[in-house]
C-alpha cells in the first residue's frame, strides 16, 4: 500500500495537502465563524481569471493567481468594511464578475484544455516542486500570523463593533485574513480544484462546530477533519484514479454527515 | 477632571441632524444614566465616544486626551446591545470569551501570562461566573450571557465601563441582580459607569445623574429631578413611559 510514496508526485501531493489542510482549517474557522463562508468560493473564482489572464498572456499559473486573487479579496474587504455594502452581494458580485472574465479569456486562448481541467477539479500530478516549496514555507508563515494575531483576530470575528471600540485594529485584521485566505486559496486550486476549495475550507470547520467545543477545541478537531479527509482523498484519488479533489471534499462530506446525525 | 467631556458635539448623517450640540462631562465615580427615545441618539453619540463613528463636528475628550490622539480604548469597558442574542453556533468557552477583553492590551505574539490568568479570575468571580468557566456560552441563560460580557468588559481594569441596554432579552430576576451588582461597582469600586436606556425607571435609584437626549441634550441632572420634570414629555411624548416602573427593591 506504501508504493504510493515511491512516486516524487505523490510525495508532493502529500506535502502540499497537509500544509494545506493544517492552514485552510484554521483559516477557514475564522471565515466561517466570521460568516464570511462564501469568501473562498468567490476568491477560487477569482483565481480562475488569474489562470486565464496566465493562459493569455503566457505567465506563471502560480503568483498571476495569486496577485488577482489578493488584490480582489483587499477590494472585498474595503466594500464590506469601509463602504459598509452586504458581503453576501459583494462576494455574488465578485464571483459572477471573476468568472465571466475568465470564460472570456479562456475562449480567446486555446479554449478549454487538460490543464484548465486540472485547475477546475484538482490533480494529484500537477503540483510542482516550486509549488510545494512555496507552499510549505506560506503555511508556516500564515500559521505564525494567526498564532501571533489569535485573540485579537478571535474578538474581532466574534463582534466586530465591541472589537473594535476596545481598540482592536479590526479593519487591518480583517485585510490580513483575506489576503492570507485568498493566497490560500490561489495555492489550493491545483490540487483541490477552483471548485472544490470552497468545501475544504468551510466543511472541517463545520463539522467540528457541530460538537459544540470551546474556539480552541474546535479548531484543533477541523484540522482534524481535514487532514484525515486530505490523507483519505489523495489515497483514493491515486488507487482509483478519481480526481484528488473530489475525493477530498467527498470525505470531509462524509465526516460532516456523520457528525450530523452524532448531534442530533 | 472629568473622565469623559463632550463639548458642541455634531452629528449629521445625509443632511439628516442626528445629534445636533450636545455638551456634558462625566466625572470619576458618577453613574450616569443616559436616556432618550428609541432612536433618539443614545448610541450613536456612544459609538462617537468609543471611536466607532466619526462626529460631524465638535471636541470630546476622554480621560483629558483629545479623542483624536487617544489610544487607550481598553481603559473603556463596553457591553453591547442584545448580548442574549449572541450567536448560538460560535464555539467559545466563558473562559475564552472573557480572556478577549485583553485583546488591545496584549501585543502580538504574546500569551496570557500570570497576571492576565490572575485578572481573568478577578473578573469571573466578581460576576458569579466562576463555575461556569468550561460552559459554551450556547449554554448559557440571557441573564449569565450578561454577566460574562460584564466580565470581559472588566477584565482590562477599565476607568469607564458603558453598557448600551444590556437587559434587552434577560429575565426580570436576572436585570434586578444585575442592577444590584452594577450599583456595587459605582460604590465599592468607583467605577464610572455610563448605562444607555429607554427605561430609566429600573435604575432610577442606583444612578447619581441622568443625561436624556433627544437630538438635543434635553436634560441635564439627577434622577429625582428628571423623573418630576415636565420636560420629560418634551423627550418621550408622554412622561407615564418612565414614571412607570419607577422603584425596583434592593
Amino acid at each position: 500500500m506504501l508504493e504510493i510514496f515511491d512516486y516524487d508526485f505523490m510525495q508532493r501531493a502529500f506535502i502540499v495537502g497537509l500544509s494545506l489542510s493544517i492552514l485552510t482549517s484554521v483559516l477557514g474557522s475564522f471565515v466561517v465563524l466570521k460568516r464570511y463562508a462564501m469568501l473562498p468560493d468567490a476568491l477560487s473564482h477569482i483565481a480562475l481569471l488569474g489562470v486565464g489572464i496566465g493562459l493569455v498572456t503566457n505567465s506563471s499559473p502560480i503568483y498571476v493567481p495569486i496577485i488577482v486573487a489578493v488584490i480582489a479579496g483587499i477590494a472585498i474587504e474595503y466594500l464590506r468594511y469601509k463602504k459598509r455594502l452586504y458581503s453576501d452581494a459583494i462576494l455574488s458580485i465578485f464571483l459572477s464578475g471573476a468568472l465571466a472574465m475568465a470564460i472570456v479569456l479562456i475562449n480567446l486562448s486555446d479554449g478549454f484544455n487538460a490543464s484548465l481541467f486540472s485547475y477546475l477539479f484538482g490533480s494529484i500530478t500537477a503540483v510542482s516542486s516550486e509549488e510545494t516549496i512555496i507552499t510549505v514555507l506560506f503555511t508556516i508563515f500564515s500559521l505564525v500570523l494567526l498564532f501571533g494575531s489569535y485573540r485579537k483576530l478571535l474578538f474581532a470575528t466574534l463582534d466586530e463593533d465591541s472589537a473594535k471600540a476596545s481598540g482592536v485594529g479590526v479593519f487591518g485584521l480583517n485585510i490580513m485574513l483575506v489576503v492570507l485566505s485568498a493566497v490560500t486559496v490561489a495555492l489550493s486550486m491545483r490540487i483541490v480544484g477552483i471548485l472544490l476549495i470552497g468545501a475544504l475550507m468551510v466543511l472541517p470547520i463545520s463539522t467540528a462546530l457541530l460538537y459544540k467545543e470551546s474556539f480552541y477545541k474546535t479548531i484543533l478537531m477541523a484540522i482534524f477533519f481535514s487532514l484525515i479527509s486530505v490523507i483519505s482523498g489523495l489515497f483514493i484519488s491515486f488507487y482509483f484514479a478519481i480526481s484528488s479533489g473530489a475525493s477530498i471534499v467527498l470525505v470531509a462530506l462524509l465526516f460532516f454527515v456523520l457528525s450530523l446525525f452524532l448531534n442530533l | 477632571m472629568p473622565l469623559v467631556k463632550v463639548k458642541d458635539l455634531n452629528y449629521i448623517v445625509s443632511d439628516q441632524t442626528i445629534l445636533s450640540n450636545i455638551s456634558f462631562e462625566i466625572n470619576q465615580g458618577e453613574y450616569v444614566a443616559l436616556v432618550g427615545p428609541n432612536g433618539g441618539g443614545k448610541s450613536t453619540l456612544i459609538k462617537i465616544i468609543l471611536g466607532l463613528l466619526n462626529p460631524s463636528s465638535g471636541d470630546i475628550e476622554i480621560l483629558s486626551t483629545p479623542q483624536k490622539k487617544f489610544k487607550d480604548y481598553y481603559k473603556i469597558g463596553y457591553v453591547p446591545q442584545n448580548v442574549s442574542l449572541f450567536d448560538n453556533n460560535f464555539p467559545l468557552s466563558v473562559y475564552e470569551t472573557v480572556s478577549l477583553g485583553l485583546s488591545s492590551q496584549k501585543p502580538w505574539f504574546s500569551l496570557l501570562n500570570k497576571k492576565d490568568k490572575q485578572m481573568i479570575e478577578i473578573s469571573m468571580d466578581s460576576t458569579d461566573i466562576s463555575n461556569l468557566r468550561d460552559k459554551n456560552i450556547s449554554e448559557l441563560s440571557g441573564g449569565q450571557r450578561q454577566r460574562v460580557m460584564i466580565a470581559r468588559a472588566l477584565v482590562s481594569q477599565p476607568k469607564i465601563l458603558i453598557l448600551d441596554e444590556p437587559s434587552t432579552g434577560v429575565d426580570i430576576a436576572s436585570q434586578e441582580k444585575f442592577y444590584q451588582f452594577l450599583k456595587r461597582l459605582n460604590i465599592e469600586k468607583r467605577l464610572t459607569i455610563i448605562f444607555i436606556t429607554h427605561d430609566l425607571g429600573v435604575i432610577a435609584d442606583d444612578v447619581t445623574n441622568v443625561l436624556a437626549v433627544n437630538q438635543n441634550l434635553v436634560f441635564k441632572g439627577t434622577a429625582k429631578e428628571i423623573l418630576s420634570c415636565e420636560s420629560v414629555s418634551e423627550l418621550y411624548g408622554t412622561k407615564s413611559h418612565i414614571i412607570g416602573h419607577h422603584n425596583h427593591n434592593h
